[in-house]
C-alpha cells in the first residue's frame, strides 16, 4: 500500500518537472488541433509523433504522447457540436444531441457541457486506471471470444433499442446495424484472405475506410440541410444568447453529475476490455443516458437536443482513454489502435509492457495517470477560454461556412488512404446517409455495426472454431444474452409499467 | 429502403454460399438476419393501417421541415450538385487549384456574395489548406488528371 502511495505521488512529481511538463503542453497543443480537424485521427498522429521520441527519456516521451492522445477525444467533441462533423471516430455520438443544440442557438451550452463532462470522464478514467490496475487482471482474462462477440451484439442492441421510437424502432435500429455489419464485409476476410465485394478494385482490398464513411454518413446530410435552409447553423439566434450558455452547460454537468459519473464508469469498463474501444463506449453511454429518461416524452427529446445526450458520450469517450491503458500497460494487450501505437513507444524506449510496469516502473505508470489528468485540465481550460469565439462560428451564414466545412470533409476523407477512392466513398456514403435521414433510418447503429463488423467476425469465427456450437451455452454468454434481452425489452416494459401505475392510482 | 436492403442481403447470401466456411460464416449469419428483418419490416409497413405512421421519429438528426417542398427539393439537388462538382474539380485539376476555385465559385455564384468577400474566402481557403496540409503535415495531395495527362505528353 505504501509502495503504491509513494508511486502515486512520485508520478505527479515526475509530470510536474520542467521538461516533462513542457513536452506535455506541446502534446496537448498538437492533440487540440488534431481532435478538432476531422479526418486527422489521434492514432495516425501518434504514429507520426513516434520518431520524435527517440531522444527523449520515458519520463518525457509519455507526457508528450499521452498529452496529445488523451485530449483528442475532448476537442473532437467541439466539431461534433458546432458542425455535426465528427472530429474523431469516438465523438460521433455527441453529434446526435450536440448538433441539434447548436442549431437552436445553444452551441455554448452544448460545448460547456461536453467539455466539462469530458474533464470529469478523463479524471474518472485516470483514477480508475490508478486504483484498478492491481485488481483488473481477472476481468480482462475472463472474457474470451464468445463473450466479446456477445458484447458487440450488446453494444448494437443498446443503440438500436433507443435509436428508433415507436413500435418498429428496434427493428429499424437492428436493420441499420445489420446494414453497417454488411458494409464491413468489404475487403479481404481475416480468416482465409479471400476477397469479398471488392469488384476488382485494389483500393477495396483493405475494406472501406472508416473516416470517409463516417464523414460522408454524418456530415454530408447536415451540409445539404444547411444549404437547403439557407441560414446559419444556429438559425436566426443572436450571438448574445450563444455566449451565455457556456456556464449553463458547465452547471448541467453538475446537475446531472451522477449520470456523468455513471457514463464515465461505463466508458472505463468498456475501455478496459481490449478491442471494443470508444466505438462502443460512446454509444452504450448514450443509450444509458437516454434510458435515464423517465417518460416517453422525455425519451422523444433525445436526438433533438437533450443535454444528457451530450453529457453521456462526452464523459465516456474520455474515461475510456485512461482505462484503455490498463490492458496495454499491465498485460501488453492494446485496447485499441491508439494504444497499439503507444505500445510501439514502449519498445522504442526500452520498456516492456507487463508486470515490470506494475513493479519496477510503477512510478512511471502513475505519471501516465497524472499526464491524462493534467493534459485534460489544460485542454478544457484552454477550450473554455476560446469557447465564445468557437460558438460564434455557428452564426456565420451558410454560404460562407458551407464551402469551408466541405473543404474539411473532402480533405479529411482524402487523408485516410490518400486515394481518389476515399472521395468516392465519401460521396456514396453521403448519399446513403441522406437517404437514411430522409427515410428516418437511424444512422448510429449503422456506424457502430460498421466499426465493429470486422471485430465481431473475428470473435464469432474464433468462438465457433474453438467451441463449435457449444459457445452459446457458456454461462457468461447466457448472462450476456439476458442482458441484451433486457436492454431490448426495457423501453416496452417501462411503458407498460407506467401504464399500470397510472391506471391504479390508489395502489400503495 | 427496406426492399433495397433485402436485395443487398440476398446478394450477400447468394455470393457467400460459394465461399469456404471460414469466409462465409459471418456474411451468412448477418445476411440471413438482415434479410429476415428487412422482409418483416416490408410486410409490417405494407400491413400498417396508418400509412403515415411509417414516419416515426428516430434518435438522429432530422431534415428541416416547414419549407415549400419544391423549393427544398431544388435546393437539395443544387447542394448535391455543388458537392459532386467539387469532387470533379479535384479529379481534374487537383486539390491545390480545386480548393480556392470551389470556395470562390460557391461563395460568388451560389452565395451571391460581393467580389471582395468571395476572393477573400478563396484566398483564405487556399492558405489554410496549403499551410496546414501541404507545408505543416506534408500530406501528399493528388494533382489532377489534366496535369497528369499534360505530364504524360511531355508538357510541364
Amino acid at each position: 500500500m505504501e509502495e503504491i502511495f509513494n508511486a502515486f505521488i512520485g508520478g505527479l512529481l515526475i509530470t510536474l518537472q520542467l521538461k516533462p511538463f513542457l513536452y506535455m503542453l506541446i502534446g496537448v497543443a498538437i492533440g487540440f488541433w488534431v481532435g478538432i480537424l476531422p479526418g486527422l485521427g489521434g492514432g495516425t498522429t501518434l504514429a507520426l509523433m513516434l520518431p520524435f521520441i527517440y531522444k527523449m527519456t520515458p519520463q518525457e516521451a509519455f507526457p508528450f504522447l499521452l498529452g496529445m492522445h488523451s485530449v483528442c477525444a475532448t476537442t473532437g467533441d467541439i466539431t461534433s457540436v458546432l458542425f455535426g462533423i465528427p472530429g474523431e471516430a469516438t465523438t460521433v455520438a455527441t453529434i446526435v444531441d450536440g448538433y441539434p443544440m447548436a442549431k437552436r442557438g445553444e452551441a455554448g451550452r452544448a460545448l460547456g457541457a461536453v467539455l466539462m463532462s469530458s474533464l470529469v470522464g478523463a479524471l474518472f478514467g485516470a483514477f480508475y486506471l490508478a486504483f484498478t490496475i492491481p485488481i483488473v487482471r481477472p476481468l480482462v482474462l475472463a472474457f474470451g471470444s464468445p463473450e466479446m462477440f456477445m458484447l458487440v451484439i450488446l453494444g448494437l442492441t443498446c443503440i438500436a433499442t433507443l435509436s428508433g421510437h415507436g413500435k418498429r424502432g428496434l427493428l429499424l435500429g437492428m436493420m441499420s446495424g445489420g446494414f453497417g455489419l454488411l458494409c464491413s464485409l468489404v475487403g479481404q476476410d481475416r480468416q482465409a484472405g479471400i476477397l469479398r465485394f471488392t469488384f476488382g478494385q485494389l483500393y477495396l482490398w483493405n475494406g472501406l475506410s472508416i473516416i470517409p464513411v463516417m464523414i460522408g454518413l454524418f456530415a454530408i446530410p447536415e451540409i445539404v440541410d444547411l444549404a437547403v435552409r439557407g441560414t446559419a447553423i444556429a438559425g436566426n439566434v443572436t450571438y448574445g444568447k450563444l455566449g451565455k450558455g457556456v456556464m449553463e452547460g458547465i452547471k448541467d454537468t453538475f446537475r446531472h453529475f451522477w449520470l456523468t459519473v455513471r457514463c464515465s464508469f461505463i466508458g472505463s469498463l468498456i475501455g478496459t476490455l481490449p478491442g471494443l474501444g470508444g466505438g462502443v463506449a460512446q454509444w452504450v453511454a448514450y443509450a444509458h443516458a437516454a434510458q435515464s429518461a423517465k417518460t416517453e416524452e422525455e425519451r422523444a427529446g433525445f436526438g433533438k437536443g437533450d443535454i444528457r445526450g451530450v453529457l453521456g458520450p462526452g464523459a465516456a469517450n474520455n474515461s475510456k482513454e485512461g482505462a484503455g491503458l490498463i490492458p496495454t500497460v499491465a498485460f501488453g494487450i492494446p485496447a485499441g489502435a491508439g494504444t497499439a501505437i503507444l505500445m510501439g513507444a514502449f519498445f522504442l524506449l526500452g520498456l516492456v509492457p507487463g508486470p515490470d510496469m506494475l513493479s519496477k516502473h510503477l512510478t512511471l505508470t502513475y505519471s501516465m495517470v497524472w499526464t491524462i489528468v493534467l493534459s485534460n485540465v489544460v485542454a478544457v481550460g484552454a477550450s473554455l477560454l476560446f469557447i465564445n469565439h468557437l460558438a460564434k462560428l455557428t452564426t456565420i451564414r451558410s454560404n460562407l461556412i458551407n464551402p469551408i466545412i466541405l473543404l474539411l470533409c473532402f480533405v479529411g476523407a482524402y487523408t485516410s488512404e490518400n486515394h481518389i477512392g476515399d472521395l468516392i466513398v465519401l460521396l456514396v456514403f453521403g448519399g446513403v446517409g441522406y437517404l437514411m435521414v430522409r427515410h428516418r433510418w437511424p444512422r448510429p447503429p449503422f456506424i457502430l455495426g460498421f466499426i465493429l463488423g470486422k471485430l465481431a467476425e473475428t470473435y464469432l469465427y474464433s468462438a465457433t472454431t474453438r467451441y463449435g456450437v457449444a459457445w452459446i451455452y457458456r454461462p457468461k454468454v447466457i448472462i450476456l444474452f439476458f442482458v441484451i434481452l433486457a436492454f431490448a425489452l426495457y423501453p416496452y416494459l417501462q411503458k407498460r409499467f407506467k401504464r399500470e401505475v397510472i391506471s391504479e392510482p390508489d395502489k400503495i | 429502403m427496406n426492399f433495397c436492403l433485402a436485395l443487398i442481403a440476398a446478394g450477400v447470401i447468394l455470393t457467400a454460399i460459394k465461399w469456404p466456411f471460414k469466409t462465409a460464416l459471418f456474411p451468412l449469419v448477418i445476411g440471413v438476419s438482415v434479410f429476415l428483418m428487412a422482409g418483416a419490416e416490408l410486410i409490417l409497413s405494407l400491413m400498417a393501417r396508418e400509412r403515415k405512421a411509417s414516419k416515426q421519429g428516430t434518435l438522429d438528426f432530422q431534415l428541416s421541415e416547414g419549407m415549400d417542398a419544391a423549393v427544398a427539393l431544388r435546393r437539395t439537388w443544387v447542394a448535391f450538385g455543388w458537392i459532386v462538382g467539387f469532387f470533379l474539380l479535384i479529379l481534374f485539376v487537383g486539390f491545390s487549384i480545386a480548393v480556392p476555385l470551389f470556395v470562390f465559385s460557391y461563395v460568388k455564384i451560389h452565395g451571391k456574395e460581393k467580389w471582395g468577400i468571395s476572393i477573400l474566402m478563396g484566398v483564405f481557403a487556399w492558405v489554410f489548406f496549403y499551410g496546414l496540409f501541404i507545408r505543416l503535415l506534408n500530406t501528399p495531395m493528388m494533382e489532377g488528371w489534366i496535369f497528369r495527362g499534360l505530364r504524360g505528353i511531355g508538357i510541364g
